[in-house]
């Protein structure tokens, strides 16, 4: 792509290094930018230089938080004893769409997987179990990726809480609601029948 | 250039000077039952110097029905796959729709070379005949990646987290085991087969013994690989599990492939590549395609009669043959009376 103004070019080159953005969107967005009066590119560029800056992450749970401590932690109406484990804070936006869960979170930033270089000394790992010798949690949620890696990461920590005695679950995996079997994969089909359930539990968490 | 064959006759004989394309029709045939070549994994290699992609067409005919088989490479590289004008999705859902057995003679390293080849014989035709096979294979192959990822790490960072290491240990056990039972299952009466088709094809009976070979018959997984830490941590892999079984074949008590001729190497992969048809026969309910690519090289004159009885009159299904020799293919056809078309490329 040619330039005429190397200030253009840079605006352009930074658009696209943001995920999902090739050079053509990003010069669409910069042009848009250009057509907008110079005070609202400002505070647009303002916002976001603010958003980094300033952010922060709850110290406790490490979802991103506007003080120390995130909204959710700080929550009194919340149970503080059950903890959801999470990969990263898309996913805590994910559980909190549901309005399902009304306990806390526990962000892990990753899932162990030494192919990648990711161990557990790289993840909130330890801050976890500190936490729950500290807290009295009654619950351990884990709700990870369906994968090797996040087995892995279950393992692992559920090994390292073992003397603590406290209950260790982990969501669900099957059929899709909403789903048809026959569209389902045999994996998770086969997995289901594995797992399946009582229909008094099923029937009474409609 | 466009060329189609019709193959009346269920023994079709492909004859022809190198280079004129006997390989090329089988491997067309062998495309469209597995979706790729058996002798490329580039598929631009398939494709015609100087064009820019392909469409390749068969008719098979599954319990009297035929079915339009369709497989196109566009100029970008992309492939689609269709029966009867619907495409698929996943290719892996077309693999066993026509069930197929090739023998090339490129093969012999089966017979020849590491336990690499033959695990890979294995695991393709256990998991043709079970799809929970597979998500086991997978499954374990990622889990021994990590694992040694992480005896690297442990090396390079001089930090060992042995409770990662019995974590890991505890997951590559749980998708091992299973991948043993069924080996050995299989194998309890799949050697025994071979080594009947074999002294058959010998015409006589000859001293060899197949066995299945693994770590996991002296002791359970999760000790061996308690046993063989060190070793792993020192050598920085896994150096025990299911990933280094073998099927040992012996020749009068001496590993077969030091000591057995070119002949016996041939014969012995025979018997395999058969013994797979006759379990895909059995699970399939109807004969696989069989495809002969150049085989009766180095072979005697009665192991080829032997070998030719075996695949034309014994076996109900469609054979395909490819030989250089016009009259030596022809004759040993007319010797085991059968019908077959002669095909010249």
């Amino acid at each position: 792509m040619q330039f005429s103004s190397a200030l253009l070019e840079n605006a352009v080159n930074e658009f696209a290094k943001l995920p999902g953005i090739g050079k053509k969107t990003a010069l669409r967005l910069v042009l848009h930018l250009l057509k907008q009066d110079t005070a609202e590119v400002s505070n647009f560029s303002e916002v976001i230089a603010k958003m980094r800056s300033e952010i922060r992450f709850c110290q406790r749970c490490f979802n991103v938080a506007d003080a120390d401590i995130c909204s959710i932690c700080s929550n009194s109406m919340r149970k503080q004893e059950i903890i959801c484990v999470v990969e990263n804070i898309r996913d805590v936006i994910a559980i909190e769409s549901t309005q399902q869960f009304n306990g806390t979170y526990h962000v892990l930033g990753g899932i162990i997987s030494p192919l990648d270089g990711v161990g557990p000394d790289q993840l909130n790992i330890e801050s976890l179990i500190l936490r729950v010798q500290k807290e009295k949690t009654e619950e351990l949620i884990f709700a990870l990726n369906p994968n090797i890696q996040g087995d892995t990461t279950i393992y692992y920590i559920q090994k390292k809480i073992q003397p603590l005695g406290i209950r260790v679950t982990t969501i669900a995996r099957g059929i899709a609601f909403g789903g048809e079997l026959e569209y389902t994969d045999e994996l998770t089909l086969g997995r289901s029948l594995q797992n399946r359930m009582p229909v008094e539990n099923y029937v009474s968490n409609r | 250039m466009n060329r189609s064959f019709s193959f009346p006759e269920r023994i079709t004989a492909i004859c022809g000077n190198n280079g004129t394309g006997k390989t090329n029709l089988l491997d067309a045939i062998h495309y469209l039952s597995f979706t790729k070549s058996y002798f490329t994994r580039m598929d631009a290699l398939n494709v015609r110097q100087g064009k820019s992609g392909f469409r390749l067409e068969g008719v098979f005919e599954v319990n009297g029905q035929p079915e339009k088989t369709c497989c196109v490479l566009r100029e970008n590289g992309k492939k689609e796959f269709s029966v009867n004008e619907t495409l698929y999705e996943k290719f892996s859902s077309h693999i066993g729709r026509y069930p197929c057995v090739i023998i090339a003679p490129d093969d012999i390293s089966m017979i020849t070379n590491g336990s690499e080849e033959r695990r890979r014989f294995l695991d393709s035709l256990l998991s043709q005949l079970d799809p929970g096979y597979l998500q086991h294979l997978i499954s374990y192959i990622k889990i021994q990646q990590q694992r040694n990822s992480l005896l690297k790490s442990f090396a390079d960072t001089h930090q060992q987290n042995f409770e990662l290491l019995e974590v890991i240990d505890h997951q590559l056990v749980r998708e091992g085991t299973p991948l043993f039972e069924k080996r050995k299952e299989f194998l309890v009466s799949f050697l025994p087969v071979v080594k009947q088709l074999y002294n058959n094809i010998s015409q006589q009976y000859e001293d060899i013994t197949l066995v299945y070979d693994s770590e996991l018959l002296q002791d359970a997984f999760g000790s061996i690989l308690a046993a063989n830490r060190q070793k792993d941590l020192w050598s920085q892999r896994t150096t025990s599990g299911i990933h280094k079984d073998d099927i040992d074949i012996r020749f009068a008590g001496q590993p077969f492939r030091t000591i057995a001729s070119q002949g016996q190497r041939k014969s012995l992969l025979f018997a395999l590549k058969l013994a797979e048809m006759e379990v895909l026969r059995d699970k399939k309910g109807f004969p696989p395609l069989l495809l002969l690519d150049d085989v009766f090289e180095k072979l005697d004159e009665e192991r080829i009669s032997n070998l030719l009885y075996r695949v034309c009159i014994e076996n109900k299904g469609q054979v395909f043959i490819t030989d250089t020799n016009k009259d030596r293919l022809c004759k040993h056809l007319e010797m085991v009376n059968t019908t077959y078309q002669c095909i010249d490329i």
